[in-house]
């Protein structure tokens, strides 16, 4: 009777042609993780936004975005790193990412300008300012994340970034160990983005009838390219991607058990 | 008793050697420097090209514009005090006790050497060291050493290259050198002439006696100074650290390019001098004279003391990017403020940080990119006032905190705000806003938290009074956002402020 190695050796050398090495596991890249400071996110992303490479946080207006990234910078500059916020459309709220936890010390932000001849369909100026803002800060080193934020840049613009940009990008992420977090309505960087999550609000949580308290939001994967667990059993069919719901508080709320 | 022993370094034509150093592209031309108001400007000082080309001193502009191919500068104080202070600076790094000895257009100057030879050797290769070390500095000199003070002053004045007096024989070194080293009045000078005496050796050769009773007790004393055995009290000079340089241009300078140039060349000259001291440079201090009369000032600050040449002249070529001079540049001066060298220990498990000297220029150029005022740190302001703070210049915390604790909390809402704020027209009912919007975009009210009154600063013109309103509004679209409206009391009128996001 042949031994299993053997029969792997067979099979694999039958199917040479149409699929190589069917059988033996693909050796796969464990990229290290920064966690986001929300347990329910780190949980679904394995341990957080992968350390290196691109992550793209996307949805509309009220998704959380935004209070999601200021959760990860909060981590990363409470740990004494200094991360930089490109901000294409000057929407950043410093009183905001002070309530959120951030060292506003350890933070560079780059507001981009708007130039008064471009109007609101052309924001070209303010995406170039942007683009080339992150690329010197990533080619700078030193950043442990780096938050481009295309928040409010309209897809049809956005899109029309040259993928060498985001390729470039990636590698100077992955040569610099930078966390680049890119906000935006709809994934921008395609191919070379290596986490791309996709945000929704999901309810108002309200304390009494006068005071915001809370939201709910629902965070998915829509790619993660890096798992931490490289034999974890895939399910194939599954249309669905991963999701999680958390929630934020508002600033004037008291912490739970203060 | 510790013998005397002097050195005395004498550079000829300074004014010429002064400009020529910051120009060194005319270091192979003739070059004549001028001076005096226009148009009766005369030759002050010329080198040594220009000298075989026939040029001589005290001709006029005229007389030197009709020799082909000698290039014509105007004299500057400023640069000759920048190039002096640099001259004593290398003196001093053979000997604290200097004496300055500068006549007409040379610079000169007396070092007392005494009990050096454990350091530099024989007095040969000090004097060799010290020509090398000004030649390095782009100045051309002459040194003598000598036991006597104005011997060795003297020689340096009258020779070329090196000279070493033997103790006691001055006299013999001094003889054949012209009578007019003396500095004699007019009348004294004529009668030597009338009597035949031109060298220092036929004055020395003379009785002391015969001389002190026609020319009274001075003769005795230019006697001695002939023979090379007049003593002298030093009178050492404090040699002042001034990191300065300066450049006068001939011609008014409209290109950037060219500053950088001459920017290069006195950058390297700071960077030099500082580093002889084990210091770096701290800050640089631009200042130019521009034409109608403008100045121009600005200060590049790196994040730490450096000497990295290349690296300033990035930071001096983006300041002037970023801040060009608005007429053209009529001189040129860069002020260094030496700072301590510093020394950062790295830890192999501290958090990665930008490097500082890269983050100064990375800063530099998101400036040039973004604008001066928008790219830093974000401070909090000390007031009640919605959404204020100010931009700090942003800097790397040189201990930043310990990585050992980090917080657990739950994420706090954030805005986004929208700078300017969006007007917007609302409806109310009851008091409360139901629906709002303007002409692209219209909201459909959920629900209504507030008003949230605030107001400050009314004493002043930036006061502010305001309502907020958080707002869950329906989009056309049929999705729901979380936004802050705010209603201006004093104008009563509404704008959407920012998105909770």
């Amino acid at each position: 009777m042949p031994s299993a190695s053997a029969l792997r050796i067979q099979i694999e050398s039958s199917l040479e042609r149409r699929f190589p090495a069917a059988l033996t596991p693909v050796p796969r890249t464990i990229r290290e993780t920064a966690p986001t400071g929300i347990q329910e996110v780190d949980h679904l992303l394995d341990g957080g936004l992968p350390v290196g490479a691109i992550s793209e946080v996307t949805g509309p207006e009220s998704s959380g975005r935004t209070t999601l990234s200021l959760a990860f910078l909060s981590q990363r500059t409470r740990q004494g790193q200094v991360c930089a916020w490109v901000d294409a459309c000057d929407a950043f709220d410093a009183e905001s990412a002070a309530a959120s936890g951030v060292n506003l010390r350890q933070l560079l932000w780059v507001r981009c300008r708007s130039i008064a001849t471009a109007s609101k369909n052309k924001p070209w100026a303010r995406l170039d300012q942007a683009l080339r803002s992150t690329d010197l800060l990533l080619q700078a080193g030193g950043f442990a994340a780096l938050v481009l934020d295309l928040g409010n840049t309209a897809p049809e613009h956005g899109c029309q970034i040259p993928l060498a940009t985001w390729f470039r990008f990636r590698q100077a992420a992955d040569r610099t160990r930078c966390s680049l977090v890119v906000l935006g309505t709809v994934p921008f960087a395609q191919s070379s983005a290596a986490a791309v999550l996709e945000c929704a609000a999901t309810q108002v949580v309200t304390g009494c009838e006068t005071v915001l308290s809370s939201c709910c939001y629902e965070l998915r994967t829509e790619r993660q390219r890096f798992t931490p667990q490289p034999f974890a059993p895939r399910i194939m069919g599954l249309r669905k991607p991963p999701a999680s719901t958390w929630s934020a508080t508002s600033p004037w709320q008291r912490e739970e058990g203060a | 008793m510790k013998q005397e022993l002097y050195a005395c370094i004498h550079a000829a034509e300074f004014p010429a050697q002064a400009l020529l150093r910051m120009h060194t592209e005319l270091e192979s031309q003739p070059v004549a420097v001028l001076e005096g108001r226009a148009p009766l400007e005369t030759v002050c000082s010329l080198n040594r090209l220009a000298q075989l080309k026939g040029a001589t001193l005290g001709m006029t502009r005229l007389e030197a514009e009709s020799i082909e191919g000698l290039r014509l500068l105007g004299r500057s104080e400023e640069t000759e005090a920048a190039a002096r202070a640099v001259f004593f600076e290398c003196a001093a790094h053979f000997s604290p006790r200097i004496e300055a000895a500068s006549q007409g257009t040379a610079c000169a100057c007396v070092l007392d050497i005494a009990g050096t030879e454990r350091l530099f050797g024989p007095h040969e290769t000090l004097a060799q060291r010290l020509r090398a070390a000004l030649a390095l500095a782009g100045f051309r000199s002459s040194v003598a050493v000598s036991t006597n003070f104005h011997a060795a002053r003297f020689k340096a004045a009258s020779t070329r290259g090196i000279t070493v007096i033997p103790d006691m024989q001055e006299a013999a070194f001094l003889a054949k050198l012209p009578i007019a080293l003396l500095g004699l009045d007019e009348a004294h000078a004529e009668t030597f002439a009338v009597w035949g005496i031109r060298t220092l050796g036929e004055l020395a050769a003379l009785e002391e006696t015969e001389l002190v009773t026609r020319l009274r007790p001075q003769a005795a004393r230019w006697r001695d100074l002939a023979r090379g055995a007049l003593p002298h009290t030093f009178q050492p000079i404090e040699a002042e650290f001034s990191l300065k340089e300066f450049c006068d241009f001939d011609t008014p300078v409209e290109r950037s390019d060219s500053l950088l140039f001459m920017g290069a060349r006195m950058i390297d000259c700071l960077v030099a001098r500082a580093a002889s001291h084990a210091l770096s440079l701290a800050s640089l201090d631009l200042r130019m004279r521009l034409a109608g009369s403008l100045a121009y000032q600005r200060t590049i600050r790196p994040a730490i003391p450096t000497t990295d040449r290349k690296f300033l002249l990035k930071l001096l070529q983006l300041e002037i990017a970023a801040h060009p001079p608005q007429a053209a540049v009529l001189s040129f001066t860069l002020t260094a403020q030496a700072g301590q060298s510093s020394k950062v220990q790295l830890g192999l498990f501290a958090p990665q940080t930008p490097e500082p000297s890269r983050l100064d220029v990375t800063i530099a150029r998101l400036k040039a990119i973004a604008g001066e005022d928008r790219v830093g740190s974000p401070v909090l302001e000390d007031s009640h006032r919605p959404g204020s703070f100010r931009m700090e210049s942003f800097v790397v915390a040189s201990q930043p905190t310990s990585p050992a604790y980090v917080e657990k909390s739950r994420p706090r809402l954030a805005l986004r705000r929208m700078r300017p704020p969006m007007p917007v027209r609302v409806q109310l009912f009851a008091f409360k806003p139901v629906a709002f919007g303007n002409r692209e975009e219209s909201f459909k009210v959920a629900v209504a938290y507030g008003p949230w009154r605030t107001s400050g600063c009314w004493w002043s013109t930036e006061g502010w009074d305001a309502e907020e309103w958080d707002i869950l509004a329906e989009t056309c679209s049929g999705s729901t956002v979380a936004c802050l409206l705010v209603r201006n009391c004093a104008q009563n009128a509404w704008s959407l402020e920012a998105f909770y996001d």
